[in-house]
């Protein structure tokens, strides 16, 4: 069973379906989160580092601030088994407090 | 404008140079024991500091500062491994850390600084202590001895808080999945 992701490990590895380099993570996340995630630099970083040594995430050519990143076939796995994690969490939560509607 | 200053304490250093901005007055640089700033305007910029890991030299302390550049922070001063960054307020709250680990593997490099710091004064200062046993002329000894349990001592409340803060954290870990 694979581990639960922070949110921010999991809205970076869906940023980077498409290449984005380390500031564009950080305002694409902040965007789809309606400003709720922001990201500080120093955690970005930290997580880039970490994605890349668990071969979920690869740098694409580019030097230094120029650097792009993108999601390889593993760390997509790793996103939809997570998308299969919130599902659970979230039909059952439904289910349970007798959502309706949008909910 | 300059102030004489001395901390112990890096989240009592960070307060108070915030403090100093919401008045208008922006850290500009440090030299030991004197912080230097610049009028400007009150409440323009949020600063945070940081001990980077290692001695805050080489390719891993470059390519770290240059990724935090990138992202729109400005780099005010960096004195080996001490760094005071800056981030204009109209880009909204600034946090180098946004999460509970990224906050707490960083706490845990300040308690390493910290602990280790504490550890070799207790030392300097029993051996040099226990020189005195031997001979109590030795002066310079009985000093540095002073000197070494006085650091020890005034290193033993940043080290209790960051253990406090390490507790905290680790309480919210437990609960939210942050």
């Amino acid at each position: 069973m694979q581990q639960p992701l922070t949110e921010g490990v999991y809205y970076i590895l869906l940023a980077l379906y498409e290449p984005r380099h380390g500031y564009g993570i950080m305002q694409i996340v902040e965007e789809w989160s309606d400003g709720r995630v922001k990201l500080g630099a120093g955690t970005t970083y930290g997580a880039l580092k970490n994605l890349q040594e668990k071969k979920f995430i690869e740098t694409l050519a580019g030097e230094g601030r120029k650097k792009e990143y993108v999601i390889t076939s593993l760390g997509k796995q790793i996103v939809e088994a997570e998308v299969t994690r919130i599902k659970e969490l979230y039909n059952n939560g439904r289910k349970i407090i007798k959502a309706e509607g949008d909910l | 404008m300059r102030k004489f200053k001395i901390f112990m304490d890096d989240a009592k250093e960070e307060q108070w140079i915030n403090d100093m901005a919401s008045q208008g007055w922006h850290f500009k640089s440090f030299n030991f024991p004197l912080y230097s700033f610049d009028k400007g305007e009150p409440a323009e910029y949020e600063y945070r500091t940081e001990m980077l890991e290692g001695f805050g030299y080489g390719k891993a302390a470059n390519e770290y500062l240059d990724f935090v550049q990138s992202t729109g922070i400005e780099v005010v001063q960096k004195r080996f491994n001490w760094v005071y960054f800056r981030q204009h307020k109209s880009k909204g709250n600034f946090e180098l850390y946004s999460d509970q680990s990224s906050k707490l593997s960083y706490i845990n490099r300040i308690f390493t600084i910290y602990s280790t710091l504490a550890v070799l004064n207790l030392i300097a200062a029993i051996i040099n202590g226990s020189v005195l046993l031997l001979d109590e002329s030795l002066r310079f000894n009985s000093f540095i001895a002073g000197l070494n349990t006085g650091v020890f001592i005034a290193l033993l409340y940043p080290l209790a808080k960051t253990v406090y803060r390490k507790q905290n954290l680790k309480r919210e870990i437990a609960m939210y999945e942050k």
